[in-house]
């Protein structure tokens, strides 16, 4: 019996982790037990950051990331959080089929192997002010937490600001904060409606977390198992697409049962940050080099 | 030789501290950025490398003071003998727990610089750079857990050292 | 198996602790033997990065800078200053000053989230303080090493930001559920200070000076600076210019202020400052990342997991299910620190107490307050460490002289139980 230790950065309540352990129970089943997945959810083996170089370097097999994470080490890793590239779920995942190839060659010359992604809901801008077009953000303190954040900040005339996650929520009910851009289903998790009263479903993005494998790991096991586990791997992934489209809508209405204020941006909104988006996928495509633009080119199509 | 070993442990320190400093401005950055309109791009992650290196840099003059805390019960309550052998013995196993820990920093640093791995933050930083801070300062460590314990062999080690005798009359 | 597994690694943990060597080493070590012996990982790798992942961690920032903070008030005369101010209104009180470390702490943990902070600032002024003024030392220790974990149970508090995230609370909730607690365990030991005074009448020292209620009032102006330096670093978080773990910054900034109004800054009191705390630092960082590894290792050993598995499958009524959990955390907390607690079992647990139907947010009320007692039990306990540092004093003292407040903490969970209002109350009134 082989065993697999398997960090993920989520909560076991979250839908990620819930498709994961589903996951592993798959691949036990389908193996009679000759390979045990064990999930340590919630950052509770390595923290986040650390999961990917874990799996690289064999301290784990297998890891769940937030694929975009890792866009300061390659501009490719970020390509699903181009604002306003693939802003629905037909597009994102017209998207991952084309950025696929891509990343498992990257992962591959990294001694890993791509088993499955699975998308965040829909970006959106929780706001204490309501917004009815970009020059309503002026002045506005938005966090940014990276350096494509920290850009949509600047263009749109807000002050990034530092802020950690975990802290969000009482900056925003001290004025700390005053703008973040995340999905439904984190205001959802931190009960956003407590401290902020705007969302504007903006759909800029949708981010995807990667499930991968170690490759000596991988090459490890027996054919039927490796076969196993790409079976189960494409299951967990058409599973979560599904179950993220689904939870999407859910998540609004609970914003919206909560008193929260979620619109569709106005009209004028949605001009300027489709504005804003044309310049950073140009950027975009200067950093990314010559697989930059045939992902693009091929989305465009 | 001595002379060399106590410049090496004064001048982490002396870094230790400097990054001490860093903490409190890169902090002060964030706060005073929000305020003013300024953003110090990565201030947070800046400050955690900040606070590694001077919690590492100053390991080995921690240690020299006396100031790393252990159960020195059965140290001090068994006559001498017993109290030299259980000196040699933590020395001994220290030395060699220090001297994984440098070994692994150091590759810490090569694996982080083979596997490109960079900040996910706003600063975007090579995590070998930090990092070298860290293996720097296991390695000072190590020397000075050698350095002890070389000096217990031939029981020329002074417990700790006067400084911190003194420091400690100064609190009663 | 499990059984085993635990036997070896606490008998190694103890050993390599008895035997002198330094406390991070010793948890580094049973973290590696551990690795090598259950698991077939590559320990090496893991461990650097582990522990350069805990160290450069932004919820740790607070904790040097608080530390600094501290080492600059004790070389002023600011702790002078507050005993000054303090003495006259607390002579009619059995035990007298001892009651500063307690009310020290309790509005100190409202300006800092981590216990190991509160109790090293609070301690670094009333302890020289007190022992001049002969007070005995195992209440003078005691007292701060049970109050100094307020530091987590009242706002702000990393620990509950963690359990928060872990179970999807709200932490907004969750630090006013944790105020009533906090003055809870703050009334039971003043309450038990004052028992312990009147029973041993001998051994509190008399205050010279009896002074009129005006003369009281005009020596209370000894306490403005400490009470505008609370009132900075608590404003500062409450008016939204800094967060909870940045506040610590402005501590500094504000200690160095006062300091240097007052004419007792120097550059070498500076320097002295920054290099006590830097060292003081560096001893509880090397503790620090040895726990982190050890807690690495039981996350690959599975050893809390299963645990935890074993008790959430007893299908005990709530009473027992949480009485078994206190049992629990409080042997876990022997050996982990707070943190490497909640992240290494709430997955395991959470969806049984909710089962249970308990609310999550009292949960974690009750979570943080067993948490508080693993920073005072040997061999790992944070606050013992802090404090060895301080005074000198071996574990096995310190462990000894906090029991009276570690039963107190038993004794408050009892009371949580019995009347879960203490918790729910405010949060509902939000
Ligand atoms: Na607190
Ligand atoms: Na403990």
């Amino acid at each position: 019996q082989t065993k697999w230790d398997m960090p993920t950065p989520y909560a076991a309540t979250n839908f990620h982790t819930e498709n994961i352990v589903q996951f592993a129970t798959d691949v036990e089943k389908a193996t009679g037990g000759k390979l045990k997945i064990q999930v340590h959810a919630n950052a509770s083996l390595f923290k986040a950051p650390e999961i990917k170089r874990a799996v690289q370097g064999g301290q784990a097999q297998i890891g769940e990331i937030l694929l975009s994470g890792y866009s300061n080490e390659d501009p490719i890793f970020g390509t699903d959080s181009v604002p306003f590239l693939a802003t629905s779920y037909a597009d994102s995942a017209k998207l991952w089929k084309i950025q696929r190839k891509y990343i498992e060659e990257r992962f591959a010359k990294q001694g890993m192997v791509v088993l499955f992604s699975v998308p965040w809901p829909p970006q959106g801008i929780y706001s204490t002010k309501p917004l009815a077009a970009i020059a309503d953000m002026k002045g506005l303190k938005m966090r940014a937490y990276n350096p494509a954040t920290s850009r949509i900040a600047e263009l749109a005339g807000a002050q990034p600001v530092t802020i950690q996650a975990a802290e969000l929520a009482q900056a925003m009910a001290t004025g700390a904060v005053n703008a973040n851009i995340t999905s439904g289903a984190t205001g959802y998790d931190t009960k956003a409606w407590e401290v902020v009263k705007n969302y504007y479903d903006t759909q800029a993005w949708l981010p995807k977390n990667l499930v991968f494998a170690n490759k000596k790991a991988f090459d490890a096991l027996d054919k039927a198992t490796q076969e196993a586990v790409v079976k189960a791997a494409a299951a967990a992934e058409a599973r979560g697409w599904k179950v993220s489209e689904e939870k999407t809508s859910f998540y609004l209405a609970e914003l919206k049962k909560n008193g929260m204020n979620v619109q569709a941006p106005t009209a004028q909104l949605k001009a300027d940050f489709q504005k804003i988006g044309a310049q950073m996928t140009g950027e975009w495509l200067k950093t990314a080099g010559p697989d930059g633009k045939a992902i693009v080119d091929a989305f465009k199509k | 030789m001595r002379r060399a070993l106590e410049t090496l442990y004064d001048a982490a320190a002396r870094a230790a501290a400097f990054f001490m400093v860093g903490v409190l401005l890169m902090v002060l950055a964030s706060v005073i950025g929000r305020l003013v309109g300024f953003n110090l791009r990565g201030s947070d992650a800046y400050a955690g490398y900040c606070m590694a290196a001077a919690a590492f840099l100053a390991l080995a003059h921690t240690l020299k003071r006396g100031e790393h805390i252990r159960v020195n019960l059965f140290l001090e309550r068994f006559g001498p003998k017993v109290s030299r052998a259980l000196e040699l013995w933590s020395h001994a196993a220290g030395s060699v727990f220090c001297l994984v820990l440098a070994v692994y920093c150091v590759r810490l640093v090569w694996q982080s610089h083979a596997f490109n791995d960079i900040s996910q933050g706003n600063d975007a930083t090579p995590l070998w750079i930090p990092q070298l801070a860290m293996a720097a300062g296991a390695i000072v460590l190590a020397v000075a857990m050698i350095d002890d314990f070389v000096l217990h062999v031939r029981g020329r080690h002074t417990r700790a050292s006067r400084e911190a005798e003194a420091e400690l009359k100064l609190m009663e | 198996m499990d059984l085993a597994i635990t036997a070896v690694l606490i008998a190694f943990l103890f050993a390599l602790l008895a035997s002198g060597l330094w406390i991070g080493l010793a948890l580094l070590g049973v973290a590696w033997i551990g690795m090598e012996l259950f698991t077939s990982r590559p320990v090496g790798d893991a461990m650097a990065v582990t522990v350069w992942g805990s160290m450069s961690s932004w919820t740790l920032t607070a904790l040097p800078l608080f530390l600094w903070m501290g080492e600059i008030l004790f070389r002023t005369r600011l702790s002078e200053d507050m005993f000054r101010g303090l003495a006259p209104w607390l002579t009619k009180i059995p035990g007298r000053l001892l009651h500063t470390n307690i009310i020290g702490c309790t509005i100190f943990a409202a300006v800092s989230g981590s216990s190991a902070a509160t109790c090293a600032t609070i301690g670094k002024m009333t302890l020289p303080e007190l022992k001049k003024r002969g007070y005995p030392e195992e209440m003078t220790i005691g007292t701060l090493a049970g109050a100094g974990t307020l530091g987590l149970l009242i706002p702000p508090s990393i620990i509950m930001i963690v359990y928060g995230v872990t179970a999807e609370v709200s932490i907004t909730r969750l630090f006013i559920a944790g105020v009533l607690p906090g003055l809870l365990l703050a009334a039971l030991f003043m309450g038990y200070t004052i028992l312990w005074s009147l029973a041993n009448p001998g051994r509190i020292p008399e205050e010279k000076e009896h002074l009129s209620f005006g003369q009281r009032v005009y020596a209370s102006r000894h306490l403005i600076p400490a009470v505008s330096l609370i009132a900075l670093v608590l404003g500062s978080i409450y008016v939204g210019i800094a967060t909870a773990t940045e506040a610590a910054a402005l501590g500094v900034v504000g200690a160095l202020a006062i300091s240097w109004l007052q004419g007792s800054m120097s550059r070498k009191v500076f320097g002295e400052s920054l290099m006590g705390a830097t060292r003081l630092y560096c001893m509880i960082a090397l503790i620090l990342a040895g726990a982190a590894f050890l807690t690495l290792a039981m996350g690959y050993i599975g050893l809390p997991r299963h645990l935890a598995e074993f008790i959430a499958g007893l299908g005990l009524t709530p009473f027992w299910l949480l009485f078994a959990l206190m049992v629990f955390f409080i042997v876990l907390g022997c050996f982990l620190d707070g943190i490497s607690m909640v992240v290494l079992t709430m997955g395991v647990i959470l969806p049984t107490i909710q089962k249970a139907g308990i609310d999550l947010i009292w949960f974690g009320i009750f979570v943080v307050v067993v948490v508080e007692m693993a920073q005072i039990t040997p061999p790992v306990g944070f606050n013992l460490f802090v404090l060895q540092g301080m005074t000198k004093k071996q574990i096995p003292w310190l462990a000894k002289v906090s029991l009276p407040l570690f039963l107190l903490m038993v004794l408050a969970v009892g009371l949580l139980y019995f009347f879960p209002g203490i918790v729910t109350w405010l949060p509902a009134r939000m």
